[in-house]
């Protein structure tokens, strides 16, 4: 049975569409996250779910009943906001038994389950405190810990680590991870930050303008990627772009390209059913970890750059350059710690590693 | 420097001399109230050379001071209690709650707020005779219980509250009122407070309107029963000022407890956000 499934989502705004026919199915006990640019409607996407907005059309159903029209509090969802949301003139236990206390729950019954949800998140000592007692990442796991106690069909998690610094969200990232192998619910979480998506998501949905971009496994996206939009979005740092023209058009469906930075060299690769001619602009990419700094033409074409500063992060490195042309180039570096200097670099661009899209931004292969 | 320390030598001069200008009417009403009336009318002296608390006592004892007591207690509570209630309501709804008509709505709030309570009086009186209500708690409370500053005042404390914690309310299944009475209130508790108690110090101050609209001495508030006084027997100063001084005594009490709240919410219904 799937956990949520959302068909022909519309949204509009007066006469203005943020979400356009969206079609998502999350399979029960699956981690979802929506990611994308901001103002790509994956928040607005998510508050629907939850019941906070309205849809223009289309259904979601969750667990099998349609839920589009029911209020929030009936549709078996948790929420966990970017701003926590705690109420905060209750201490922690009021705060995560609120709900139940609305719903007149018996008093025992509420404080197992408080405790319960309190002990997975280890908050047991900080039951008696005000919200503004406690530290980001505790309020954080307050938050969670009110969405657990509801036992909710799905959990929805707004950007939640968005307020934390950077190496609490990495441990709450771990906790959240951890939370969803341990009571094992279907979660769709939202953010804008891809890092978050690859590591927690079972499945991604990439939206851009309310549209959905490509929906698949983390590595699916990586290696794979339908369009330019996901290939730029996915990966850190970002996928390198560079222009091309396509030199000879189709033959035995393969068209030979050449790039604007390596005029004397051509190369063919696979493009489908794809009709292009003869001086068709394209945009080949390739990821900063798949250039080689070697010179070697045998295996794709090989480009002049011109480093301009390196980040050195120890296990890694990356090289920050640019071509003629003023395009911007990043090449990673592991195991090699040998400096960099000024002179341009003569790096090669492995055909197996490319990705070519057309001019609107579609994959070619 | 020089000029910053005469600058404040002047302005405390100043600030002096108009407190004692605003406090020395209090003095005077307070001073006169406790001397024997021979010595009020004999002199000009600022200390009573003989303390004398016999108008307090004829107060007391001669007058229905206890019954308007009773009364204005009770008006001035019954007032905030509503007032207090329908304004945090209807704050609500104008803030949180979208339903058509509801800028409209809220421009009539704003509009009657201009509106002098004097300009009504004639209209309403008219009203609550033909409610029957004339010379009736009923009838001094209800033409009171609208004021829309507290209404303005709690819509937009209600605006800032975020609305994430309304959504996660939402979520964890309350109503309407469970909303407004477990989460807005309990966040708004000090400008609740502070405007319960200046919706009641109003009341309790308020002359005209129970002046018009009670006709029997029992049902007087004090306000209104110390133009009662003395009367018969021509001016009896200290008698005059004793009881004067007895009206304000309790709101002057209140006021000294809640003095930071009564200020806060003056500055409040004033647009000086505190």
């Amino acid at each position: 049975m799937s956990g949520v499934s959302l068909s022909n989502i519309k949204k509009a705004y007066g006469p203005i569409n943020v979400i356009h026919d969206v079609n998502i199915k999350v399979e029960q006990g699956e981690f979802v996250v929506f990611v994308g640019p901001s103002g790509c409607g994956k928040s607005t996407l998510l508050r629907m779910i939850a019941g906070l907005e309205e849809t223009t059309g289309g259904t979601i159903d969750i667990e099998g009943a349609d839920v589009t029209h029911l209020e929030a509090a009936k549709r078996g969802v948790s929420m966990v906001f970017q701003s926590y949301a705690l109420y905060p003139h209750l201490s922690v236990f009021d705060n995560m038994a609120f709900s139940m206390q609305i719903a007149r729950r018996p008093k025992d019954e509420i404080k197992q389950k408080v405790d319960e949800a309190a002990r997975i998140l280890q908050l047991e000592d900080h039951l008696d405190r005000k919200p503004s007692q406690l530290s980001g990442g505790q309020r954080q796991r307050v938050a969670i810990g009110r969405a657990i106690v509801r036992q909710p069909k799905v959990f929805l998690f707004d950007e939640p680590l968005s307020n934390l610094d950077a190496e609490l969200r990495v441990q709450m990232r771990m906790e959240i991870a951890r939370l969803h192998n341990q009571i094992g619910a279907t979660m769709i979480y939202v953010t804008h930050d891809q890092v978050e998506a690859m590591t927690l998501a079972d499945k991604i949905v990439v939206l851009k303008s309310g549209s959905v971009q490509q929906i698949g496994s983390p590595l699916d996206l990586y290696d794979n990627p339908d369009n330019q939009f996901v290939a730029g979005f996915i990966g850190s740092p970002k996928m390198n772009f560079l222009k091309g023209i396509v030199n000879e058009p189709r033959v035995d469906g393969k068209i030979t390209i050449t790039l604007d930075d390596a005029p004397n060299t051509t190369f063919d690769i696979t493009c489908g059913s794809a009709t292009l001619n003869a001086g068709d602009a394209v945009t080949v990419g390739i990821r900063p970890e798949n250039i080689g700094l070697e010179h070697d033409e045998t295996v794709g074409p090989t480009v002049f750059l011109k480093p301009e500063f390196t980040e050195e992060l120890g296990g890694v490195s990356y090289i920050h350059t640019q071509t003629k042309d003023g395009v911007r180039v990043t090449i990673e570096r592991r195991s090699e710690r040998n400096r960099v200097d000024q002179e341009d670099l003569q790096v090669t661009l492995p055909v197996r590693d490319l990705f070519v899209f057309d001019a609107d931004g579609a994959r070619l292969r | 420097m020089g000029n910053m320390k005469t600058g404040n030598i002047l302005l405390l001069t100043f600030t002096v001399i108009a407190a004692c200008a605003w406090a020395f009417p209090l003095y005077w009403a307070i001073v006169t109230s406790i001397k024997p009336e021979a010595d009020v009318v004999a002199g000009t002296i600022f200390l009573p050379e003989t303390i004398d608390i016999s108008s307090y006592v004829w107060a007391l004892l001669e007058t229905n001071i206890v019954r308007w007591y009773i009364n204005s207690i009770g008006t001035s509570v019954l007032i905030t209690v509503v007032v207090i209630m329908i304004s945090m309501m209807c704050g609500y709804a104008l803030s949180q709650i979208v339903f058509p008509g509801r800028r409209a709505l809220f421009l009539i709030v704003l509009a009657s707020f201009m509106v002098p309570s004097q300009a009504l009086v004639v209209s309403q009186f008219i009203l609550m005779h033909k409610f029957g209500m004339v010379d009736s708690w009923a009838g001094i409370i209800l033409p009171q219980v609208i004021i829309p500053v507290v209404v303005i005042v709690y819509k937009q404390f209600f605006d800032s509250v975020p609305r994430e914690l309304r959504e996660a309310a939402k979520l964890d299944g309350c109503s309407e009122f469970q909303i407004l009475f477990k989460l807005y209130l309990p966040l708004n508790w000090g400008i609740t407070a502070a405007l319960s108690i200046i919706t009641f110090i109003m009341a309790w101050n308020n002359f005209l309107w129970p002046f018009l609209v009670i006709t029997s001495e029992e049902m007087m508030t004090i306000t209104v029963g110390i133009t009662q006084v003395g009367d018969a027997f021509g001016v009896k100063y200290a008698r005059d000022m004793a009881i004067a001084v007895m009206a304000a005594m309790p709101v002057a009490i209140a006021y000294l407890i809640f003095q930071r709240r009564v200020t806060q919410a003056i500055m409040l219904s004033s647009g000086i956000k505190g």
